[in-house]
């Protein structure tokens, strides 16, 4: 049983500490993340694993035996390192390079023999590089240079592999090959692997535990999805996150979102009426364009109650799957009733939600402009046999803004409020002069100044 | 390519190379007789045999020779077979430790006087020039003693210098060469402006040449090179794993700091011993290992042997070619031999980079 313990790992640049208190053991068969941000200490905390920078205080025992005590020849044996960085000196044969990873097992002397060459072919094979066997490793691609410094690790034929954020030149069908291979020997041959990961979604899927790092001290270690949350990723990388659960993969999965800019920067408030994940995007697009938003009604559980939760935004809500009562309807008015503009999205209608469709249509009868998404028509997501059909013609006839998706509504939105409540005030007036049936039935007669 | 022929080519590699570096050195002793004919004073080739034969013990009885002219035994022995025997030994070792430099800096445009080996020297020599130059300790020159020591002397500072705890990072390394050698430079500049009638001595050990060797004086550096280059030669794969990067070489179990020490110590010995009989000869160190390196690969298993014995049948050639210059053109003047491997060598340096294309990352 490979054993590998870190105990209490000071570490210092000068008087700089950029490592304190570490701790972590690992078994066989562990596939640990070491995850922070740039500056945390993710690599120091591999050199000193690595036999390469001493600690200043701590231990880091290697089957019972401190390493630094250890010859390091006999450390090459059981560990081997990919670093970030894998320039080689001199334009040697990639063959050449991976038969280096030999050199632990051969005496002073020793020739490679014909073991060490089915062991180089062997690794070369399976990180898909024995086609580049005596091309020169600098006139590899970074990709191919990257397969051949693995390859060349797993020559060693460790017990435990040390990564160094170690597919950072890879596409992506090389990353998950290379993932997978060495998960494959973490499993079946019972590897152990340490490997700092700048992409999370990555750690995610492959690591069995991780320790996140944060200005050189652990923060959280444990179970990748203990460690992998979104309150962690917002404390250790001020990022703001979505954490779920991935339904194909089974592991957990991390949609970062962009930082999110000062509280609006707008007077301008809007209110979203959505559902069904109609609004996701749009909550967060309108957060960061300054705007301030709230939303409703939405049942609890459903997609778009919960990236307003996560967004912070105010939120009329409904108890999960039932219809929308009076009450909350009422709730809603008085939300709608703040904003100075509403936003209706694609969103499929039955009876339950119907009453947030006479909710836009008190909104437009207030005087509060009111636009309509009209991606998906009405016909494909009208699920009241025509009420909610109905209710959108009236709406138009009301005067509605309707467009055709939420670039359009940007765009306009972008033109200025302000300008669309004087143009949309002059229009009124011209029609107010009309008789009942000159009305055009399309009421779409912005100016055109307005829109562009 | 198929996995069999690759692997066929690796297998084979062992007895490949044996037999690259029995053909050199088949070669270097071919250089050497044909170069004890080369010369102002004619002996002929079956004289050159008889001569040499008469020195080996057993077999100079069967050798029948009577010397044509009195001084021709001594000539070839006494002057041009010591002047041969210093340019094999010299040329070797500034190969040699051109290659270790390289490997130890991974950077092919490093060179044995990279780290100030030479600048000190040439304080020793000029120092012992001016104040000390007729003494002889046991039958070797007050010059090479000093050129020796104080090359010695010189790495010993460069080395601390750069030392940071028990680490000796390259770059500063390489910084502290470079300090020292300015510095030392200015001080062979200043005694040269003070040396007054011995201005030409200095000036000629500073170009480099084998004019008035000894037997005495290649006794006295053949420890030191032979020494140097056969233990360097263990550290060979060491040195192929420094490619990788120093992190990466001690993580496949290099001790690097120790090996450092140990190659930076032997290459700057070799280096010094060279230098202190023949003066600056640059380019042998710099471009031979490079020059090799294009042709039989960067493997030090093989790169150090060829390039040591290629750097000894170099330099002999050229110092032939200074030779028969010194006698037909330059009439009593010693030609530089420094100036003969710079001007023959470099364009053919330069053909072998166009060829190959090689370009190089630093």
């Amino acid at each position: 049983m490979v054993l590998l313990s870190v105990d209490g790992v000071e570490c210092r640049y000068g008087s700089v500490k950029v490592l304190e208190d570490v701790s972590l053991s690992v078994k066989e068969g562990d596939f640990v993340g070491i995850l922070g941000p740039n500056g945390s200490g993710k690599t120091t905390l591999l050199k000193s694993i690595s036999r390469t920078l001493k600690p200043h205080r701590g231990t880091i025992m290697l089957d019972k035996a401190d390493i630094y005590t250890l010859k390091g020849i006999d450390v090459a044996k059981k560990m081997a390192v990919v670093p970030q960085d894998g320039s080689v000196g001199f334009s040697f044969a990639a063959l050449d390079v991976v038969l280096m990873g030999r050199n632990p097992h051969l005496s002073r002397f020793q020739m490679e023999n014909e073991k060490d060459m089915a062991i180089a072919r062997k690794a070369m094979t399976l990180t898909n590089t024995w086609y580049l066997a005596q091309r020169p490793i600098n006139e590899l691609s970074g990709g191919e240079r990257q397969r051949v410094i693995i390859a060349r690790a797993l020559a060693q034929e460790p017990k435990i592999l040390l990564l160094d954020e170690p597919i950072t030149h890879l596409d992506i069908i090389n990353q998950l090959e290379l993932m997978d291979l060495v998960k494959g020997l973490c499993v079946r041959e019972g590897l152990i692997v340490l490997a700092v990961f700048h992409d999370l979604n990555l750690a995610a899927r492959y690591c069995t535990s991780a320790i996140m790092l944060k200005n050189g001290k652990i923060f959280s270690a444990g179970d990748i999805a203990e460690v992998l949350t979104s309150e962690n990723i917002k404390s250790v990388f001020n990022v703001d996150a979505i954490v779920k659960k991935h339904l194909v993969t089974n592991s957990v999965f991390v949609i970062p979102l962009s930082p999110q800019k000062s509280p609006p920067s707008r007077k301008c408030s809007i209110h979203l009426i959505c559902g069904a994940g109609t609004g996701t995007t749009l909550m967060k697009i309108l957060l960061d364009e300054g705007y301030s938003v709230t939303a409703g009604v939405l049942n609890v559980l459903d997609t778009d109650f919960e990236t307003a939760q996560f967004l912070k935004i105010p939120v009329t809500t409904e108890a999960p799957f039932s219809p929308i009562t009076e009450k909350t309807h009422k709730a809603n008015l008085a939300m709608i009733s703040d904003a100075s503009t509403v936003v209706l999205t694609s969103v499929p209608f039955g009876y339950g939600n119907l009453q947030n469709l006479e909710a836009a249509l008190a909104a437009l009868e207030r005087g509060i402009p009111t636009f309509v998404i009209e991606e998906v028509p009405i016909e494909k997501r009208d699920f009241t046999r025509g009420k909610a059909k109905a209710l959108l013609t009236e709406l138009k006839s009301k005067g509605a803004e309707f467009v055709k998706d939420q670039n359009e509504l940007l765009s306009m939105l972008n033109v200025s409020v302000e300008k669309l409540k004087i143009a949309k005030e002059e229009r009124d007036r011209f029609l107010a002069h009309l008789k009942p049936e000159e009305i055009p039935k399309e009421t779409k007669i912005r100016g055109k100044g307005e829109k562009s | 390519m198929s996995k069999n022929e690759v692997e066929s080519t690796y297998s084979k590699r062992a007895s490949r190379w044996k037999l690259i570096i029995f053909l050199l050195i088949i070669a270097l002793i071919i250089t050497v007789i044909v170069s004890l004919n080369v010369g102002y004073y004619g002996i002929s080739f079956e004289d050159i045999l008889k001569i040499l034969g008469k020195q080996i013990p057993f077999l100079n009885s069967f050798v029948d020779y009577t010397p044509k002219l009195p001084g021709d035994p001594n000539v070839l022995l006494l002057v041009r077979l010591p002047r041969i025997i210093a340019g094999v030994l010299v040329g070797a070792a500034l190969a040699a430790s051109g290659v270790l430099f390289q490997g130890i800096f991974r950077n092919p445009m490093a060179d044995p006087f990279v780290i100030g080996v030479s600048s000190g020297a040439s304080v020793g020599a000029a120092l012992a020039t001016l104040f000390a130059a007729g003494f002889v300790f046991f039958g070797i020159g007050a010059v090479q003693i000093a050129a020796f020591v104080s090359a010695l002397i010189t790495i010993f500072f460069v080395y601390n210098i750069s030392r940071v705890g028990s680490r000796v990072p390259v770059m500063t390394l390489l910084l502290s060469g470079l300090a020292v050698t300015f510095f030392s430079s200015a001080i062979v500049t200043l005694l040269q402006f003070i040396s007054g009638k011995e201005l030409f001595s200095i000036v000629a050990w500073l170009a480099g040449g084998f004019s008035n060797i000894t037997w005495l004086a290649i006794w006295a550096i053949t420890p030191f090179i032979l020494i140097g280059i056969i233990a360097a030669y263990f550290y060979a794969r060491d040195l192929n794993l420094l490619a990788l990067g120093e992190d990466t070489a001690q993580n496949l179990g290099v001790d690097i700091e120790r090996v450092k020490k140990i190659l930076l110590f032997l290459g700057s010995m070799v280096t010094a011993a060279a230098v202190s009989v023949s003066g600056l000869i640059g380019f042998v160190g710099l471009i031979i290992p490079h020059m090799t390196r294009l042709v039989i690969g960067p493997d030090h298993r093989i790169l150090l042997p060829t390039s040591t014995i290629i750097g000894a049948i170099f330099l002999v050639v050229c110092d032939d070619v200074a030779r028969l210059m010194t006698g037909s053109i330059m009439g009593a003047l010693q030609l530089p031999v420094g100036v003969i491997t710079a001007i023959s060598g470099a364009p053919f340096f330069v053909y072998l980079l166009r060829r190959k294309k090689t370009s190089y990352a630093l």
